[in-house]
């Protein structure tokens, strides 16, 4: 008795298992197929245009400070104003500048590290961009909130979550799958399913790591469309009137450069590695740079006033709750942009070996019920005369 | 389940199909970024500033001084931010022989009486700056917003527009929020 419900229970599991993507397989394989080429969409760029690399002009050459990109910058464009300056994760991308022309325009620029040459502007299409825009929220606009395709793409981390906890439940000892040869000689449907399941039990981290950090999206945008905050940044108030000097001839009053100001945050602030520095926005703004801490997965950032020469802000690994430390490492866990390339490459392989297995799973049901209903309909078309036959299956399933 | 009612009703031309492609009409999903895509473009190229300055540009506004240009970032009402209120993007751009001197550029519905209450401020190169200016519901339709613009010898120099002229699409959402 109990061995029949814990079958008749198994058999529940394998039909949920197989139900959850099905009505939506088209749009669960472009999710992941798109997520996969997010994942290494700088570096396709970074093939595909050389005005991303970073290349060195001579063996001795030195990569400049931000003060010295600024300056080249000034000089290749005097009227152009600058507002970001920043290095991509990786010493073989180009610095990335944004900046605005006088007629208003406010492109993204490619910048040489070594010698602050312009080599190029983000091109109209940004591939990289546009991949994560499809992936991300289905490029539906964000007008009021978090746009609704966030929400269509960010539930899908639910059935995901439950086809890798129902897969491993109807798989019985998955923990002896990991080196189980795929069996080709006996038809495709036996050679999918094997697929499947090897695939399978090598990406349980995988599938576990993607559909947890892509309902945090969901539970993110939850949250922010409710107006609920967990973070402890600190909001940055402008700097205050009486510290920004008047200067009675007109005249702009001088601030300090970026060099100086990252020097004086470094100094204060031992370890703070610079990846980005912001130009203040407006006279009453602070220079705000930043990078990564020993923990990759997080920023510092530190807001130095350009007139007092203080640090006058920072958000630093010390200063989050352990609430922050999980759900801040949610985001870098699901794109894995956090290790350079071989992380990225890991994710790419096993964001792959996830679309196949979307791929995978429905080839495995349409050869299924292909079956099953051509057994069903020759049933229903030759009712009297195949009535006897019928206890001889159609269909030899595995 | 598929079996039960394919023996009980005659396979039509119209259920066959209907079972055999019932699974794939998700493919239809794609229309959805399909539909979006034009939109996505012309959003980033309004942000890179490739299709002006916005809607709805008042072009050659004079203060003091210098000349500026204003517009809102879309022909819209505001939109609502949860407690904090309802907020309008606009963009603003000083002509480009005359970015010199101005320390500050400020934005506010009615006339300011000093510095500390100019509004709110503009962020980004004055070739082309945005601000977020908060609009109170009892906004009466027809106000003026007002530009201040801050020497940086401590000076102040302001200009207004009517709002009906900056934002119409805010008006007309004003003047439903009065009928409430």
């Amino acid at each position: 008795m109990a061995r029949q419900t814990k079958k008749s229970k198994s058999k529940l599991w394998f039909l949920v298992h197989s139900w959850l993507a099905l009505p939506i397989w088209f749009f669960v394989l472009i999710v992941c197929f798109t997520g996969m080429l997010a994942v290494v969409s700088q570096e396709i760029v970074w093939l595909a245009n050389p005005d991303v690399r970073a290349s060195q002009p001579d063996d001795n050459a030195e990569r400049l400070s931000f003060q010295q990109v600024l300056s080249a910058l000034n000089k290749a464009e005097p009227d152009m104003a600058v507002r970001f300056i920043s290095q991509p994760d990786g010493s073989h991308f180009a610095l990335e500048a944004a900046v605005t022309y006088p007629d208003g325009t406010s492109p993204t620029l490619y910048v040489n590290p070594y010698t602050g040459a312009i080599q190029g502007k983000t091109p109209d299409f940004n591939f990289q961009a546009f991949t994560r825009a499809l992936h991300g929220w289905w490029l539906v606009p964000f007008t009021n909130g978090y746009s609704w395709g966030w929400y269509l793409v960010s539930l899908l981390g639910l059935p995901m979550l439950a086809s890798l906890v129902t897969g491993l439940v109807v798989y019985k000892k998955f923990w002896r799958g990991f080196f189980k040869p795929v069996r080709t000689q006996h038809g495709s449907r036996i050679f999918w399913g094997d697929l499947h399941r090897l695939a399978g039990v090598w990406s349980i981290w995988f599938i576990a790591v993607i559909s947890i950090t892509g309902t945090w999206f969901l539970i993110q945008a939850i949250l922010g469309d409710n107006h609920v905050t967990i973070s402890t940044e600190p909001i940055v108030p402008v700097i205050a009137r009486e510290q920004v000097p008047q200067s009675p001839d007109g005249n702009p009053v001088p601030r300090i450069d970026l060099d100086e100001a990252a020097r004086i945050a470094q100094e204060a602030i031992p370890g703070l590695d610079i990846s980005f520095i912001t130009l203040p926005a407006t006279a009453y703004s602070h220079i705000s740079m930043g990078g990564r801490g020993w923990y990759p997965l997080m920023f510092q950032t530190a807001e130095v006033n350009p007139y007092t020469r203080n640090v006058d802000s920072q958000f630093l690994l010390g200063d989050r709750s352990t609430l922050e430390f999980v759900t801040e490492s949610m985001r870098p866990l699901h794109t894995g942009d956090f290790g350079g390339l071989p992380i990225k490459l890991i994710w790419f392989f096993f964001g792959l070996v996830l679309t196949l297995m979307v791929l995978s799973g429905l080839l495995i049901w349409t050869k299924r019920t292909a079956q099953a209903t051509a057994a069903a309909l020759k049933r229903s078309e030759r009712p009297a005369r195949v009535r006897r036959h019928e206890d001889t299956p159609v269909e030899a399933q595995p | 389940m598929s079996q039960t009612q394919t023996q009980t009703l005659p396979p039509s031309g119209l259920k066959q199909w209907w079972l055999k492609w019932r699974f794939h009409f998700n493919i239809l999903l794609i229309l959805i970024p399909l539909g979006f895509m034009p939109r996505y473009f012309a959003d980033a190229s309004l942000f890179r500033g490739d299709s002006g300055l916005g809607a709805n540009v008042v072009k050659d506004i004079q203060v003091d001084r210098w000349r500026l240009d204003l517009a809102e970032l879309r022909d819209e009402a505001p939109r609502a931010d949860g407690p904090a209120g309802h907020f309008k993007v606009f963009n603003a751009a000083l002509c480009q022989t005359c970015t010199e001197g101005a320390k500050a550029i400020y934005l506010r519905i009615g006339k300011p009486r000093n510095l500390r209450a100019a509004g709110s401020i503009f962020f980004g190169s004055p070739y082309r700056m945005s601000t977020s200016l908060p609009i109170p519901p009892r906004t009466r339709p027809d106000a003026e917003i007002w530009i201040t613009i801050e020497g940086w010898d401590g000076s102040m120099h302001q200009a207004s527009v009517p709002l009906a002229k900056a934002s119409p699409a805010t008006v007309a959402w004003l003047e439903k929020q009065g009928g409430k």
